[in-house]
């Protein structure tokens, strides 16, 4: 698909059911910070079962107590995630908290198959000595931020719901500025938007932007940025009377 | 028609679905619960509609976020039961081993080289094996196997120290199963060496113990469980080389799709090999260190080969006549 090569977290996907759906990607940081959270979460269970068990110490006696302490430490290593990411939410209690979930590349749900080879795969993508260093030189490699174990699995990590859009009222109208040139579809959406998100920027960052379409203005400066959202404001009358 | 009126129009039905799916996503029933697909059809239109007349983007996004939602809950996986894990066991295993049967001479091969080689090299000079296991392996091989024949069920008697140990096994054996496994990601490179460094290590400790120690009381005590656990690590190995082969050779696809579709066939059998490991925990855990007389061991041993070589040989054949 052309719009996947664009550098982009945010990915366009078509269903089997013929819509196409904008999934957004997310990067390493985010995924680094869940990870943490996690390893905290785990390591708090596994100091709550420690103490529990300890108490019960007396009933059960030293050696069995440490077997038991092995089990839920190999359960909590391996297990954790993948529980988790084949449950209800998709995602493990810290990705849940930063809004991220696991999906296939096909945007439904993962399966436990893959949730098991995602996160088996872990244990290569932490190398070496659990920097990541693999897992983020994978992730930086390909188009959609997988590491090793998204790749061989088939599954990617993104926002759940994506967030809102701020939605501010258009900078007052301007003189309709007629269009030279028959613009693309693409073309004509990223002047919508920004129509749309203009309002929240700074005056220099819209003239900055507004600069990258000298071509179809035909000027810099605050000159071109005022007849970029004329062009705006025609090119969006244009489509809301056409119909 | 334009965006706004377009939102208008369409804004009631898309908050009745909005509520719809809320029910749906929380297992709550519904009364129009089973018109969720057709009311998905209409919003996915919407979507569509919205896309290609250039909608104002948040009429865009929240459709989005709309179709999105939905086709979670629509493309739901149903998981597993009884059933699924019974016939795992009776037929899907066996015959994922057997399709894979020159994966399974290659790492027996990566196994047992460097085994039998450190094992044997005791004969010719002791100070191999004696380097591969370092002063603290070879205290401790003493310490397990170097005096009386059942030394090691007296290091087993306090109350609890079988559990404790099949724990271990558990925690360690496994774990390296996963390993195995997932250094096949590594084009087969990682498999091969962790396969490789237990055939050596394992050859270097029977090596050690049959030149220092008393080697009765380590082959008493290895051979029941040996089956499971080193027929689980192989094809454990299997499991990694699959994903391994499915990078060096991907054949004519692509090697991001071989490479998930390589992953999904070894999935049989890393949860075979888990499987096999957490039953040779069991006997090692439970069986192996119990003070029997060292005929009844080996027999229990021998049993366990020949057993589980039918197991993988034969389950599964005649199910696979009727499929095919």
């Amino acid at each position: 698909m052309e719009e996947n090569a664009k550098l982009d977290t945010l990915q366009t996907l078509e269903l089997a059911d013929g819509v196409s759906i904008r999934l957004r990607v997310s990067g390493p940081i985010l995924r680094g910070l869940a990870y943490a959270l996690d390893l905290m979460i785990r390591l708090v269970i596994f100091i709550a079962a420690v103490v529990i068990i300890s108490y019960l110490d007396f009933a059960v006696g030293d050696k069995v107590a440490q077997g038991i302490y092995l089990l839920i430490w190999f359960a909590l290593d391996w297990f954790y995630p993948i529980v988790f990411e084949v449950g209800k939410h998709g995602a493990t209690p810290g990705k849940l908290m930063l809004g991220l979930r696991v999906v296939q590349v096909s945007g439904a749900p993962i399966t436990l198959g893959q949730a098991v080879i995602r996160n088996f795969m872990r244990f290569i993508d932490s190398m070496p000595f659990f920097t990541y260093g693999f897992g983020l030189a994978s992730c930086v490699a390909s188009q959609r931020f997988q590491r090793l174990g998204d790749l061989a699995a088939g599954t990617l990590v993104i926002y759940h719901r994506m967030p809102k859009a701020v939605q501010m009222p258009t900078p007052p109208p301007l003189a309709a500025v007629q269009v030279p040139v028959a613009l693309s579809r693409d073309e004509l959406f990223a002047l919508a938007m920004f129509r749309d998100r203009a309002s929240l920027w700074s005056e220099a960052r819209r003239i900055e932007i507004a600069n990258q379409a000298t071509e179809l203005t035909g000027a810099e400066g605050v000159t071109g940025m005022n007849r970029l959202l004329g062009m705006a404001h025609w090119t969006h009358r244009q489509t809301t009377h056409r119909q | 028609m334009n965006s706004s009126d377009f939102e208008q129009l369409n804004h009631h039905r898309w908050e009745e679905f909005e509520k719809l799916l809320t029910h749906v996503e929380k297992g709550r029933d519904h009364p129009d619960k089973q018109l969720l697909p057709k009311h998905f059809r209409e919003i996915s239109a919407d979507l569509s509609l919205a896309q290609s007349r250039m909608a104002s983007s948040h009429v865009i996004d929240r459709l989005n976020a709309l179709v999105i939602r939905a086709y979670e809950q629509i493309y739901q996986n149903k998981r597993g039961t009884l059933d699924v894990v019974m016939r795992f066991i009776m037929i899907d295993f066996p015959i994922a081993v057997r399709k894979d049967w020159r994966l399974f001479w290659l790492c027996s091969v990566i196994f047992w080289l460097p085994f039998f080689c450190m094992m044997f090299s005791e004969n010719i000079d002791a100070r191999w094996v004696q380097a591969a296991l370092g002063p603290e392996g070879m205290a401790s091989m003493e310490q397990m196997y170097g005096g009386k024949e059942q030394q090691i069920a007296h290091l087993r008697e306090e109350f609890g120290s079988n559990f404790m140990m099949f724990s271990f096994y558990i925690y360690n054996n496994v774990a390296i199963d996963f390993r195995i496994f997932a250094g096949g990601i590594l084009a087969g490179l990682g498999t091969c060496f962790f396969l490789a460094f237990n055939g050596f290590y394992l050859g270097a400790a029977a090596g050690y113990v049959n030149h220092a120690g008393n080697p009765e009381s380590f082959w008493t005590f290895v051979a029941g469980h040996s089956s499971y656990e080193l027929l689980g690590m192989i094809i454990a190995g299997m499991a990694g080389m699959r994903i391994g082969m499915a990078i060096l050779h991907p054949g004519r696809l692509p090697r991001v799709r071989a490479l998930v579709q390589g992953a999904k066939q070894a999935l049989p059998l890393i949860y075979g090999a888990a499987m096999l490991t957490t039953l040779a925990a069991l006997v090692e855990g439970f069986w192996s260190a119990e003070p029997h007389p060292s005929m009844v061991k080996y027999a229990v041993g021998i049993a366990g080969w020949i057993g589980l070589s039918a197991y993988l040989i034969c389950m599964g054949r005649s199910r696979k006549k009727h499929a095919a």
